[in-house]
């Protein structure tokens, strides 16, 4: 499903690569935690995913798409196959929870019907069906983190990248989101989470990814965060 | 389609003030360039009336005015001769003493200047209508000094004034029009900057999800589109005003009238301001296209 293959990316302002010759494979429909510290190519590697960046060398495939040689009227077909959240949950404040899901398709052309139909259906499913017509001033950071998965979620994406949607959240409520993102990925989404959490890592024993310097560090089935730290 | 319109709605109203400013200088500036519109087309008008009715008059001298009242003495037969063997001349008409007096009767019928004038002072005339308007000074050229004429008018140079009158008005509205252009396509360009930044967050997930440009620019642009016709009506409807309460008045009154034709509701409504809508939405676009590229990320 993703697949890179000996990708470099350097900036122009930065004489260090923000990614060093890095070759990896997801399957389609694997769950992978890419950790390491800040400033170690995490976010880089996912704004190549979603064909924010190009890379400098190398070649980053998502489906079937050579996402760097992607023409430009391309990106958004992309991009509708892959959801995103991030840690600061990027919801629409003047919208109501449904209207901020709804946004997602609205934006795409996707018929008014199907609209209707399918933005209750995955509220419920982030369990949030009760909470519809709140306004994200309303919300606990958990909630607002559900309704920013029930957006990227919401087209049904091959993809799922999760950028730290954890990172604003207390031990229990980011349990709480785990829970919610493999649930998401037992209906077949490939799911690529970037992270600091430990406790999340060590406790989902998932396949860790870890990125160190731009450099592919290490590559675990089922790993945890850190070996010795 | 329906989201797109919504958007552009959202955005005219967040910047309202801005968008009053957008619309008022936009719509300044198409009600000069209608106004100078309008000109053109009276000129036009103008000039067709006024040359369907000039003519080179070759005016002849105190003995052949005097005892001639159908050309017939050989000094008028000769010259009437040469004038319509010229191919630049269309027809020609021979008007006497006795009839310029008659005609001078008529036009200044009840005023003073009737008292001092003696058919005596009036000369006879031989009436030349030419081909091409324009090129009466070339029998001016020719026929000043021949034996029988006192003197050769072409009666063009006497309009002449007018048009240049006109013709200034034309320019000095044009040239207003393209200053209050720039401020209006600079505006448009700078509303467009804000409701975009005022806008970032939705368009970064607008881009997120994977929207078309169509998505994340057309709203822009039909901001622009809207202020671009939205002035456009108000200036047609400034010049309807300006006709009705204004121009009418003035061509119909004692100084103007029968001197340049009136402007008609037709020339406003059915020609003029059709022009400024187009144009206002044509500007609106390109500027707001030519911004989303320049200052915008797609």
């Amino acid at each position: 499903m993703i697949r890179l293959e000996n990708v470099s990316k350097v900036y122009a302002t930065s004489t260090r690569p923000a990614l060093d010759d890095v070759t990896m494979d997801v399957e389609r429909g694997e769950f992978v935690f890419l950790i390491g510290p800040s400033g170690s190519g995490k976010s880089t590697l996912l704004r190549l995913l979603l064909r924010e960046d190009v890379p400098s060398r190398g070649t980053v495939w998502v489906a079937n798409w050579n996402v760097g040689r992607l023409a430009r009227r391309r990106v958004p077909r992309l991009r509708q196959r892959m959801g995103c959240v991030f840690q600061d949950f990027r919801l629409l404040p003047n919208k109501t929870v449904a209207e901020n899901v709804a946004f997602a398709l609205e934006v795409i052309g996707k018929p008014r019907h199907t609209i209707r139909t399918v933005v209750p259906e995955v509220l419920d499913m982030v369990d949030l069906g009760g909470k519809a017509d709140r306004m994200p001033s309303e919300l606990s950071g958990g909630e607002a983190q559900r309704v920013a998965i029930a957006r990227a979620f919401v087209n049904r994406p091959l993809v799922l990248l999760a950028d730290e949607p954890t990172g604003n959240l207390d031990p229990e409520t980011a349990t709480g989101i785990m829970t919610l993102l493999e649930r998401i990925n037992r209906t077949g989404t490939t799911v690529l989470m970037a992270t600091h959490d430990r406790q999340i890592v060590d406790s989902a024993r998932r396949r860790v990814v870890e990125l160190s310097s731009g450099r592919l560090a290490r590559d675990d089935h089922r790993g945890v965060y850190g070996v010795a730290r | 389609m329906l989201f797109v319109w919504r958007e552009a709605l959202v955005g005219l109203r967040r910047n309202l003030t801005m968008t009053l400013a957008m619309v008022i200088t936009t719509a300044i500036s198409l009600g000069l360039l209608g106004a100078g519109l309008l000109a053109v087309r009276t000129i036009d008008r103008t000039e067709d009336l006024y040359y369907s009715l000039i003519a080179v008059q070759v005016a002849l001298d105190e003995p052949t005015s005097a005892e001639d009242p159908d050309c017939s003495s050989p000094v008028c037969r000769d010259l009437r001769a040469e004038l319509e063997a010229d191919p630049l001349v269309a027809s020609v008409e021979y008007e006497s003493r006795e009839a310029a007096f008659t005609r001078f009767q008529r036009i200044y019928a009840g005023q003073s200047i009737l008292q001092l004038v003696r058919p005596q002072s009036l000369p006879a005339t031989l009436r030349v209508t030419m081909d091409d308007p324009l090129r009466g000074t070339e029998i001016v050229d020719r026929f000043t000094g021949r034996p029988g004429v006192r003197n050769v008018v072409d009666q063009r140079s006497t309009v002449a004034d007018l048009f240049s009158f006109l013709g200034s008005v034309r320019n000095a509205t044009f040239g207003l029009a393209i200053v209050q252009a720039l401020a209006a396509v600079l505006l448009i360009s700078n509303t467009i900057q804000l409701s975009a930044f005022t806008r970032r967050t939705e368009v970064g997930i607008m881009r997120l999800v994977g929207a078309t440009r169509w998505y994340t620019q057309v709203p822009f642009l039909i901001e622009a589109v809207v202020t671009g016709v939205v002035g456009a009506v108000l200036a047609t409807a400034g010049l309807v005003a300006g006709k009705v309460f204004f121009l009418d008045n003035l061509l119909s009154g004692r100084l103007l009238a029968n001197t340049i034709p009136p402007i008609g509701m037709t020339d406003v409504l059915g020609y003029v301001g059709p022009v400024l809508v187009v144009v206002g939405a044509v500007i609106a676009t390109a500027t707001g296209y030519v911004t989303l590229r320049l200052y915008v990320r797609s």
